[in-house]
């Protein structure tokens, strides 16, 4: 849910051009001059804060700096997989507790340090540190020691196996930072990555240029790259329109994507990410806390209406996990869509004319569109949902940290965060021995064949006890000019990886 | 006429002065926690904590009113929490996208509204100006984003004679020019509408004064009359409106920054709420309110040049 991708002030406005731009806007073509074939400018709905990822969880930081300017040791490839990044190569012992990175060799930081072993364990040490701020720090606990071997080899020590490990130091998070830069990189962030930060002029735009000291010259096509900051949806068309940007890898007004796919400058690619958008339901309240009761629930949802409240973009699920991936099995037929079943539940449950409740809202359009539609959904069967809008902090404070909310929805868009069901004092309340044994499971399994496995059993248990309502899947739309070629058609990660992006 | 503007000033003082405590007490009242934004939902207890108190946000109340005081008054402003950078240096990059968008549009609707609203009342019960009064009560039930997202249509992807939004940096003169005309045409929209009409009633007046009566009788021109006799009256209050303007024009930047992508103040506050910045919220505040007490005091000087009577009743 760290996409935070708010809602931009005006939906209104959104949907006046949506309506404006049905009509046709003759003559752009002859005026739209072609782009310099080395310089692409990126748009974006949210605007990175600091520059530094190991600062701050905005999703937006990730996509300028992962792997851009900063690696990790591991690299995730467009299919989420993990790669050998900053680590050649790496050795796992037999007990899953004992991890050997071999580092890259020749690698400069773009102000002309030596990255080595020493910068890595650095970097590492940060991670988990008891004075670390980092604001993915839970991931990075189970490690117990750093140690590095030689110049090239690091030795990383777990208290307890982690099968996520390779994963979580392969994210921005977990980026390579050297002692000299690190303290600054939150205005002028220095790495190792195929660009360098130039210039950022804070609420407009930030520039990367092509790094010289990059260890693959070849494989950048880029001299230089621009992010725009746009956040208005209207202002956004009117931007690709008038070709001020080239892309928006991450389009967020599906309301407005048909006009885009008519015009022959652009391709529209809709792809996967790892956001589920769920119903989150205050477990621990009455009178959510009666299985019953949430069951209903699930049975008077209607997914196809929803996704056709996104404009069809989005995938239908029944638990907390993402379709794409290759442990996923489809349950969304556990609850299938039943008005009368719904209401006999409820019924049962001791609410046979339904209750009312509140219905707490995060500034961001699926959750908008969704909302509305959810609260005319479960009027069906008796419950009566008030919309409350919340801006992202009142969010984070009172649904999320507080709790006191009945229900919300909201995109969880990590990937492998099936572990938020296993945490306790989660803000939905969900708390099951039995969950918790499969987690940890899941977590110490050395074997991934074997840890698909139980993460498909993980998957039953949460849909099983309808612990919150599971709607659709994100997706992720692309909007970009069609002679551009390499960006990434789905979002594994909130990274964006500009290695191989060329004009045809 | 010095007692006059001294007396002003120590007034305009005072105002500021309360409205330190009203901005902080707002500010801080915002529900949300900047350590929480910051850190996103996988932070732990003890990570928020050490930002809270990297940040000062775990100091009393008192204390941390009387350092932004301090800073305030010693032009410290400190670091903005979401971005790191200086909050002067934040301040002044947008003031520079704002302030001469906000002047653009100001200039703009009084050189449009005054003439428009002359005629107006020179035409009365006539039709220009039934055609003026009705073309003032567009402009005043248009919301200006939808204008704005009009103007974008018609003239940068239609037509491609502007640029549909961004902003090039006063580096490039021209250019950053012609990408504030479009918002500033949005931006001073419904203040034309309002100036018209404020005119236009002020004249009406002054055209009924026995002074305009004896103009008239000793020959004197319809222009003379209009614009020499009539007009300077009937300023005063156009110039309290125009002042007023002056701070609606703020707000109305937040909305048309957004629609034109303009990195300006407008759009620095939108985010700083979001972000729970409370450092900026509170310095960007304050230093509008210091500029509206600005504008507020150039209309007395204003009045007084225009008006002696203000000077000898002060």
């Amino acid at each position: 849910m760290d996409s935070l991708s708010r809602r931009h002030l005006f939906g209104a406005a959104g949907m006046m051009m949506g309506a404006l731009a049905t009509l046709s806007v003759p003559g752009t073509e002859a005026l739209a001059q072609g782009p310099a074939k080395d310089r692409l400018v990126i748009g974006m709905s949210l605007e990175p804060p600091v520059l530094d990822p190991t600062k701050n969880a905005a999703a937006a930081i990730r996509e300028v700096t992962t792997p851009s300017i900063f690696e990790a040791l591991g690299r995730i490839d467009r299919t989420g997989a993990v790669g050998p990044g900053l680590a050649e190569s790496w050795n796992v012992s037999e007990d899953g507790k004992e991890y050997v990175f071999k580092i890259r060799q020749g690698v400069k930081f773009h102000d002309g340090e030596t990255l080595d072993a020493s910068v890595v364990k650095f970097t590492l040490d940060r991670l988990f540190a008891p004075d670390s701020t980092n604001p993915a720090k839970s991931l990075y606990t189970d490690i117990e020691k750093v140690e590095v071997v030689d110049p090239s080899t690091v030795k990383v020590t777990l208290k307890s196996p982690n099968s996520f490990l390779l994963y979580s130091l392969s994210l921005g998070d977990a980026g390579i930072m050297h002692p000299k830069s690190a303290p600054t990189n939150d205005k002028n962030p220095i790495g190792t990555g195929p660009f360098m930060f130039k210039e950022r002029k804070e609420g407009d735009s930030i520039t990367l240029v092509k790094s010289p000291t990059y260890r693959d010259p070849g494989s950048i096509k880029l001299n230089t790259v621009i992010f725009k900051i746009v956040k208005d949806p209207s202002a956004q068309v009117s931007a690709l329109l008038a070709g001020d940007v080239d892309a928006f890898p991450g389009f967020q007004a599906p309301e407005l994507v048909e006009r885009l796919t008519k015009d022959p400058r652009f391709v529209v690619i809709v792809g996967t990410t790892e956001g589920e958008v769920i119903l989150a339901t205050n477990n621990v309240k009455k009178p959510f806390d009666n299985p019953k009761v949430r069951q209903a629930m699930a049975h008077a949802i209607n997914r196809e209406e929803l996704i056709s409240a996104e404009s069809g973009f989005g995938v239908p699920i029944g638990s907390h996990f993402a379709p794409h991936n290759k442990a996923y099995v489809d349950l969304t037929k556990t609850y299938p869509f039943d008005l009368a079943k719904a209401k006999a539940l409820l019924a049962e449950a001791g609410y046979p004319n339904g209750f009312e409740a509140s219905l707490k809202l995060p500034p961001v359009g699926y959750a908008q569109r969704a909302g509305e539609v959810l609260a005319n959904q479960l009027g069906k069967i008796g419950i009566k949902l008030a919309i409350t809008q919340l801006q992202w902090p009142q969010w984070l404070s009172e649904a999320f940290k507080e709790r006191n909310y009945d229900l919300t929805i909201v995109a969880h868009t990590e990937a492998n965060d099936l572990d938020r069901y296993a945490r306790d004092g989660y803000y939905w309340g969900y708390n099951s021995p039995e969950f918790k044994a499969k987690w940890r499971e899941v977590v110490a399994a050395t074997d991934f064949a074997k840890r698909d496995q139980i993460l498909k059993e993980a998957q039953q248990i949460i849909a099983r006890d309808a612990v919150n309502g599971y709607l659709f899947q994100l997706a992720k739309i692309g909007v970009w000019k069609k002679d551009l070629v390499g960006l990434w058609e789905n979002a594994p990660t909130p990274q964006l990886d500009l290695t191989g992006v060329y004009w045809k | 006429m010095i007692e006059f503007l001294s007396r002003r000033l120590a007034g305009a003082l005072v105002t500021l002065a309360l409205a330190t405590v009203v901005v902080f007490a707002v500010v801080e009242v915002l529900p949300g926690d900047p350590a929480l934004v910051m850190l996103g939902t996988d932070a732990r207890p003890d990570t928020l904590a050490a930002i809270r108190t990297k940040y000062g946000f775990d100091q009393p109340l008192l204390t941390r009113y009387l350092q932004w005081i301090g800073g305030l008054l010693t032009f410290n402003l400190g670091n903005s929490h979401a971005y790191g950078t200086s909050v002067s240096k934040l301040i002044g990059d947008r003031l520079v996208v704002t302030l001469p968008l906000g002047a653009m549009a100001l200039f703009w609707a009084t050189l449009v509204a005054i003439p428009l609203g002359v005629f107006a009342a020179w035409k009365h019960r006539r039709p220009g100006d039934w055609g003026v009064m009705g073309f003032t009560q567009i402009g005043i039930s248009v919301p200006n984003f939808w204008f704005g997202i009009v103007l974008v249509l018609a003239f940068a992807v239609t037509w491609q004679w502007f640029p549909a939004g961004g902003f090039p940096g006063w580096q490039e003169p021209v250019k950053s020019v012609h990408a504030l005309i479009l918002p500033a045409l949005s931006l001073s929209l419904g203040e034309i509408a309002i100036l018209t009409r404020v005119t236009r009633s002020a004249m009406l007046d002054t055209l009924r004064e026995d002074y305009v009566r004896t103009a008239r009788a000793k020959g004197a021109t319809e222009s003379t009359v209009l614009f020499k006799h009539a007009l300077r009256n009937a300023l005063i209050p156009v110039t309290t409106v125009a002042g007023l303007i002056a701070g609606f024009l703020v707000a109305g930047a937040v909305i048309i920054e957004s629609v034109f992508r303009l990195p300006g103040v407008g759009q620095l506050v939108y985010d700083s709420i979001n972000n729970r910045d409370l450092v900026v919220i509170k310095n960007v505040v304050i230093l509008f309110t210091i500029l509206v007490l600005t504008v507020n005091l150039l209309v007395d000087l204003a009045y007084a040049l225009l008006d002696p009577r203000p000077r000898v009743r002060a």
